[in-house]
């Protein structure tokens, strides 16, 4: 179980970029943390993976518990050994290693033969990347590479897998598809997920909790059947409008649904 | 006849040797994108160190050879450690400054402890020479190109199939993901130095058990850039390929070309017309990783 008290995140000692946000991941569910572009959801995954570090950012309130251990503190090392990984966001694949290399750079820490066990594990969640397992990272679709990255992940054998965005850029029919497999991989593995996405439709169509970010603060939280009922969510994040509004009017409304939630 | 194949005998042996300290090179540029400009400077100090244990100490050999390899490691370790890290996330030019900074360090140290500048090393290697065709070789060449091709096939697989190098490769392309992978990058970094310095030492011993100590042993280490620009960088093969292509054609230059052109700066010449002539052709050099760019 995951759980941030009121964290705020700055970078380089000045920038701060999240004001006190709080969360909770519990065992085997997947969270779907939401928000616009700069929102801080990128911020959060690093916050909580300890690779806020290396981008020169720190927690500078608040705290991060994982089954009630502090890792606010902690190596990006001895968070992952806790089993806590992070997809990056944006389709990371090492570009010159083989897809298959790049699964096994996800199971560093664990032994040959477990690793191997993973591969197939990996293969059959998608079996897409079996077929292209000698090619190069770099060459692969961009649908096979978030496969890759979400695959990497996978080979850590995480007890929460968080990742960012994995619907970016992508054509609609593979985004269904590998929401799916997150889904099933998700009930399969009782691996908690922790989903950053924009696309707050597919996102919540499979969570069974969210957040929704703005400006570094957790505005709005539910489940996922609340979240996609509620108006202002579906008006701000899934594009749809109350019917014959005119859209002037839309604008000074934005203004004041937003106002509430702050 | 004769001479052509003598010359180019040892200049193919050399040349093996001009591709251990390339790789070396490539293992530092590999991982981190860090150019090693002090590549001579340790090709100069841990042949010096090498002659002190077995000459000036008296160790036996196998004893000044493990010597050497563990202050190799120590070395490659400490020159990361507080050289390097400390300008992590710097640009990368900072980077490589210092390790100029480093070549001259070395090179200062080198003459401060061993001021006599030039000494010979006791043979390592069996002395009577090896007949090849009409063609007579000193058993030292032969042995240092055997030993290039075994470094060279170890540090091949390594890259290939151990987890440590495939992490290396990962590192050269995306550094935070190796990370995000749970791998701290610094002792990616800390392993390839340590490996380039033991790869180094050994370059280093073979080059001088072959033409004795001198400070000049720099400017062999100097000839790595050309290997490392004709094979591409990045690439072991690269290394192999174009380091006796280097060799040899010093050797021919110097041996049997010049007496017949007639002009003595043929030798150091040649090498540099076979870069530029290849850059040409081929910008990444023989085998260079070809940036991948996807549209
Ligand atoms: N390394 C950094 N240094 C300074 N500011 C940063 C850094 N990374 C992100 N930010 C800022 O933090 C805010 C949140 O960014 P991010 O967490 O990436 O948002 P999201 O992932 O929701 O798009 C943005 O305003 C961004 O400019
Ligand atoms: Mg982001």
């Amino acid at each position: 179980m995951l759980r941030l008290n009121n964290i705020e995140v700055t970078y380089l000692n000045v920038i701060r970029v999240l004001h006190g946000v709080s969360l909770e991941v519990a065992d085997g569910a997947i969270i779907a943390l939401l928000g616009a572009n700069g929102a801080g959801k990128t911020t959060t995954l690093q916050a909580i993976s300890g690779l806020l570090h290396t981008v020169e950012g720190e927690v500078t309130d608040g705290s991060i518990e994982w089954d009630g251990e502090r890792t606010d503190k902690r190596s990006a090392q001895d968070i992952s050994k806790l089993g806590i990984v992070q997809a990056l966001e944006g389709r990371r694949v090492f570009g010159h290693l083989t897809a298959e290399e790049n699964l096994m750079v996800g199971a560093h820490h664990r032994s040959r033969a477990a690793a191997r066990e993973d591969l197939e594990m990996v293969y059959h969640y998608f079996p897409r990347l079996k077929d292209v397992r000698h090619n190069t990272g770099g060459y692969l679709s961009g649908g096979e590479q978030q496969m890759l990255v979400i695959g990497r992940a996978m080979m850590a054998a995480p007890k929460l897998m968080m990742l960012d965005e994995p619907s970016l850029g992508l054509a609609p029919m593979l985004v269904e598809e590998i929401y799916e497999i997150i889904n099933r991989f998700n009930s399969e593995q009782k691996t908690s997920v922790l989903l950053v996405e924009q696309n707050v439709r597919i996102a919540l169509s499979i969570s069974h909790y969210g957040y929704i970010m703005e400006n570094g603060r957790a505005v709005l939280d539910g489940t996922a059947e609340f979240l996609s009922n509620n108006e202002d969510v579906k008006e701000f994040y899934m594009g749809l409008s109350a019917v014959g509004k005119k859209k002037s009017y839309r604008a000074i409304k934005h203004y004041k649904r937003r106002k509430r939630w702050l | 006849m004769a001479e052509f194949l003598q010359y180019s005998i040892t200049g193919v042996t050399v040349g093996m040797i001009y591709a251990l300290i390339g790789l070396s090179f490539a293992l530092i540029w590999k991982s981190s994108g860090v150019a090693n400009l002090a590549l001579g400077g340790l090709v100069l100090i841990f042949s010096w160190i090498f002659y002190a244990m077995l000459v000036q100490v008296g160790l036996p050999l196998w004893l000044s050879l493990i010597v050497v390899l563990i202050l190799a490691l120590a070395f490659g370790w400490l020159i990361e450690r507080f050289c390097l890290r400390p300008l992590i996330a710097q640009p990368i030019l900072s980077l490589i400054t210092v390790t100029l900074g480093l070549e001259f360090f070395l090179e200062g140290l080198a003459v401060f402890i061993w001021p006599e500048m030039v000494a010979g090393l006791p043979p390592l290697f069996p002395i009577e020479p090896l007949k090849i065709g009409p063609a007579v070789v000193s058993q030292a060449y032969v042995w240092a190109a055997v030993i290039s091709l075994i470094l060279f096939g170890i540090l091949t697989l390594y890259f290939r199939y151990h987890k440590m190098g495939i992490a290396m490769r990962a590192t050269a392309d995306d550094q935070l993901a190796v990370q995000a992978c749970g791998i701290p990058v610094t002792s990616i970094f800390s392993t390839s130095w340590m490996l380039a310095c033991v790869v180094s030492a050994i370059a280093g011993i073979l080059i001088s058990s072959i033409s004795g100590l001198t400070h000049g042993l720099v400017e062999t280490g100097l000839k790595a850039f050309s290997v490392v620009i004709l094979g591409g960088l990045d690439s072991f093969i690269g290394c192999i390929v174009a380091g006796p292509i280097i060799g040899l054609a010093e050797n021919l230059g110097s041996g049997w070309l010049t007496p017949i052109v007639g002009w003595g700066g043929l030798k150091d010449v040649i090498p540099f017309i076979i870069i530029i002539v290849v850059l040409f052709i081929k910008p990444y050099g023989l085998f260079g990783e070809v940036r991948i760019e996807r549209i």
